[in-house]
């Protein structure tokens, strides 16, 4: 299978006061049809930029230097027009953010704000048949009273439902590629758990891509088939998530996971001080499509 | 110090800004020494030279008794701009104390002060100014007096705003927790992390005193003559328009100046000062 | 013998919508020297609770022991020095506008601790006692990591010379690799000092490696307690089940701990 979304020798800098501050230096990522991705790293590594270079945000920032390919279904996204970039945004690639009810707009209806999502797909799109394309989407996320939800505010809704809401709007439109970022992070550990658990299994039923961006080992284990580690700009190490956390190789990677308390109880753990095996080449477990 | 530079210079309307600030506190300061007739600030009469216009002995003209223009308005930059920083110096301190007070302290505190700015701030400024300088006596101190009463209420209202949204940062709360008192938590907490906001706002309202006060005088409610001011130096030459052009023209230039340039400069401190509105 | 005691500790906010039970009847004691962990989801009253143990907060009814005193919402400074807070919130628990240094001075200014003339050392040595260098009294929080502020807002609190610390998410907003060394640090001081720790966290997997006994809340309830042993091992709880059910974790021993616990339910 070809990769659907394939980042070569990306680099980027931010022009700043004093220069330009280097933030990626030259990362490479590819992600098959289909296939779930983690991008797991700390604050500050540059997973969340990746992401926004993806969705062709960044490339709109005056002071941002970018250099490398970003390939999206065999097209350079850098290479795009502004207003070809945003068409794909909530069409063939969507996403998920952080906190659900901040992501929503509070003043409109949720049924309001879903018709506007399906119509960046279909501008001809009739009222009936989005209500109808709706009411089935929230279904699949196991809202059993869509049409209560469809007429609600996002502030009167739990962050759970909110989460649930966000995901069958990023899925409404069959998108390719879906990016989550740190998806859920703002909610309850339970409701975290209920709503990857549901996300996981649709886009599987979807055969949606998903680009997981997350600074959570353990949501990454559940939840990928495949893991980049980045570390300050740097991939460390990549494999198939089950290769990778049973045999961490990188000195990165194998901090990570050590620091990561256990509920079997190991006690706290002793944690290496950032050295220069932190820098060393990136080891690859294979497994790349 | 250097980060601000390179903002200012990465910003060149603020440098324009600081640039025109500079020209006026430093006319205004030297005006005795740069004046070409200093004694023209006073009640001077000479009508060989009334009302001539712009000429190589007085660049922006005579006035109708034969005053010269440029050394006028050097003197009358002197007026506003003292004007100006005592007006802000009594209405900012006043209003930051209601403000901070008030926005810290909640409940009772919030609910008194902050009615008492909303029944000044309900009067239409110039119409309090025009109304309190009926009863008063037209003279400087009071023309100050009116422009203040009028202003500190803003003051109140923004740092207000700003330590309500502050009274719910951590820091506040971990002073609370140690039992810092009231007035350490609201002027040595709260307080510094109001003062970008004041300190902007104050260069941007010294251009806005000086037109309310040039307002004032305009209408013969502030500055008496012979005492240069601009304001009233534009309403006597508005008679005397197309022909005297010169009469207007100059001292309304120099009021644009001086507000132009407070306000780029102003911009250009939020910038550098990180104030969101 | 218990440090701090709560007995039948009421919380009750009116609100436009009814009355909200933040926390409803709990009792509970703390010994000294232990780490209890206060371990619940969001509305589960656990931070009303800290407020209350901290007296920024007045209870409704009930009663806050300190080394068997009953101490009244208004505190007296001695009542208020033994008793310190951690947050969460690493960038806004300090003050931008101040150094890290008069940040940490507060309490000793406060309590008068130390000489004047010495103050400025104990900060220093207060710093370094959670790992910073003494010269990083004078800088800017902005000029500061999150583990870094993090470590200040420790120093501040145990500058105080407190007997308890109420530690609220301390390390949840810090990266997987800060967060293990700020919580060996903890683990250390509390050794070192003989502090006392109320723990406040949503994060099972901290729970399980620091603290002593845990006591689990949901909506304002206190529905189970023990030792961290039976919590993890035996949980009598519905709801403690399903919350170390949802930890997300990465180890095989781990998942089969989970599954075990999961079939039992």
């Amino acid at each position: 299978m070809s990769a659907l979304l394939s980042i070569s020798d990306l680099h980027l800098g931010f022009k700043g006061l004093s220069g330009i501050n280097n933030v990626l230096h030259g990362i490479s990522l590819n992600i098959a049809q289909g296939e779930r991705v983690a991008l797991v790293g700390e604050s500050g590594s540059g997973k969340s930029v990746t992401a926004r270079i993806v969705l062709g945000l960044l490339q709109e920032t005056r002071s941002a230097r970018i250099s490398g390919a970003v390939k999206f279904d065999g097209n350079d996204i850098s290479a795009m027009n502004p207003k070809a970039r945003a068409a794909l945004r909530g069409t063939d690639m969507s996403m998920i953010f952080q906190d659900p009810t901040s992501s929503l707009n509070p003043a409109f209806t949720i049924g309001r704000q879903f018709t506007e999502v399906l119509r960046r797909r279909d501008p001809s799109m009739g009222a009936d048949a989005c209500q109808e394309r709706a009411t089935k989407m929230l279904g699949e996320v196991s809202i059993l009273d869509p049409n209560r939800v469809l007429n609600a505010y996002a502030f009167q809704l739990s962050g759970g439902m909110n989460q649930r809401v966000m995901i069958a709007m990023a899925l409404a439109n069959r998108p390719k590629l879906l990016l989550a970022d740190e998806p859920g992070t703002a909610l309850d550990v339970s409701v975290q758990a209920q709503t990857l658990t549901l996300m996981r299994n649709l886009v599987a039923d979807h055969g949606t891509a998903v680009l997981f961006i997350s600074h959570n080992l353990g949501v990454v284990r559940e939840f990928a088939d495949r893991v980049y580690v980045i570390y300050r700009g740097n991939i460390v190490e990549d494999g198939p998530t089950q290769a990778l956390f049973s045999d961490p190789r990188h000195a990165y990677t194998r901090a990570l996971m050590s620091a990561v308390p256990r509920i079997t109880g190991a006690g706290l753990p002793e944690v290496p001080e950032v050295s220069e095996d932190f820098f060393a080449p990136q080891i690859s477990h294979g497994g790349v499509a | 110090m250097i980060r601000a530079i390179r903002i200012l210079a990465a910003n060149p309307l603020s440098l324009v800004g600081v640039i025109l600030v500079a020209l006026v506190v430093f006319a205004a300061i030297f005006a005795p020494w740069i004046a070409p007739f200093p004694t023209h600030n006073g009640a001077v009469v000479d009508f060989a030279f009334a009302n001539k216009p712009p000429s190589a002995r007085n660049w922006m003209g005579t006035d109708l008794v034969g005053r010269d223009l440029f050394s006028r308005i050097l003197y009358a930059y002197q007026i506003s701009l003292v004007l100006g920083v005592v007006v802000l110096a009594i209405a900012a301190p006043v209003g930051t104390i209601f403000g901070l007070l008030a926005g810290y302290l909640g409940g009772w505190a919030e609910a008194i002060l902050m009615r008492i700015v909303d029944v000044f701030l309900s009067i239409p400024p110039l119409v309090l100014a025009i109304a309190m300088m009926g009863v008063l006596e037209p003279t400087l101190t009071n023309a100050m007096l009116a422009v203040t009463v009028m202003w500190w209420p803003w003051y109140a209202r923004l740092v207000y705003a700003i330590a309500r949204s502050e009274r719910e940062e951590g820091y506040v709360l971990a002073a609370e927790v140690i039992g810092a008192g009231t007035a350490h938590i609201a002027f040595r907490e709260i307080l510094p992390n109001c003062l970008p906001a004041i300190i902007t706002k104050m260069t941007l309202d010294m251009g806005f005193v000086i037109i309310i006060a040039s307002s004032l005088s305009f209408l013969g409610l502030g500055v008496q003559p012979p005492t240069p001011d601009l304001g009233s130096m534009v309403a006597e030459g508005a008679r005397y328009l197309p022909d005297s052009w010169w009469l207007t023209v100059f001292p309304g230039l120099a009021i644009l100046i001086a507000v132009f340039g407070f306000n780029l400069m102003g911009d250009g401190l939020r910038e550098v000062l990180g104030v969101d509105e | 013998m218990s440090l701090l005691s709560l007995e039948n500790l009421i919380k009750t906010f009116d609100s436009p919508a009814g009355k909200i039970h933040a926390v409803r009847d709990v009792s509970l004691e703390v010994t000294q020297g232990e780490c209890l962990a206060i371990v619940g989801e969001s509305g589960s009253g656990k931070t009303t609770l800290a407020n209350m143990i901290l007296g920024i907060l007045a209870q409704t009814s009930g009663n806050v022991l300190f080394n068997d005193t009953v101490l009244s919402p208004k505190r007296t400074p001695d009542q208020r020095r033994h008793i310190q807070l951690v947050q969460q919130n690493p960038l806004s628990s300090l003050n931008p506008k101040r150094s890290v240094g008069a940040s940490v001075r507060l309490g000793l200014d406060t309590y008068g601790i130390g000489a004047r003339a010495d103050r400025w050392q104990i900060v220093e040595q207060a710093l370094e006692a959670v790992g910073l260098p003494a010269n990083m009294r004078k800088r800017a929080p902005a000029a500061l990591s999150g583990g870094q502020r993090q470590r200040v807002g420790i120093a501040r609190a145990l500058a105080c010379e407190p007997e308890l610390l109420v530690l609220d998410e301390p390390t949840s907003a810090l990266d997987v690799l800060v967060q293990a060394r700020v919580l060996r640090l903890l683990n250390e001081l509390r050794a070192s000092r003989g502090l006392t720790y109320v723990f406040i966290t949503h994060d099972l997997a901290v729970v399980r490696n620091i603290a002593d006994r845990v006591a689990v809340f949901q909506s304002g309830r206190l529905v189970e307690s023990g030792t961290t042993e039976q919590i993890f091992t035996q949980p009598q709880a519905e709801y403690t089940r399903k919350l170390i059910g949802a930890v997300p974790v990465v180890d095989p021993d781990e998942m089969a701990l989970r599954d075990k616990l999961a079939e039992s339910s």
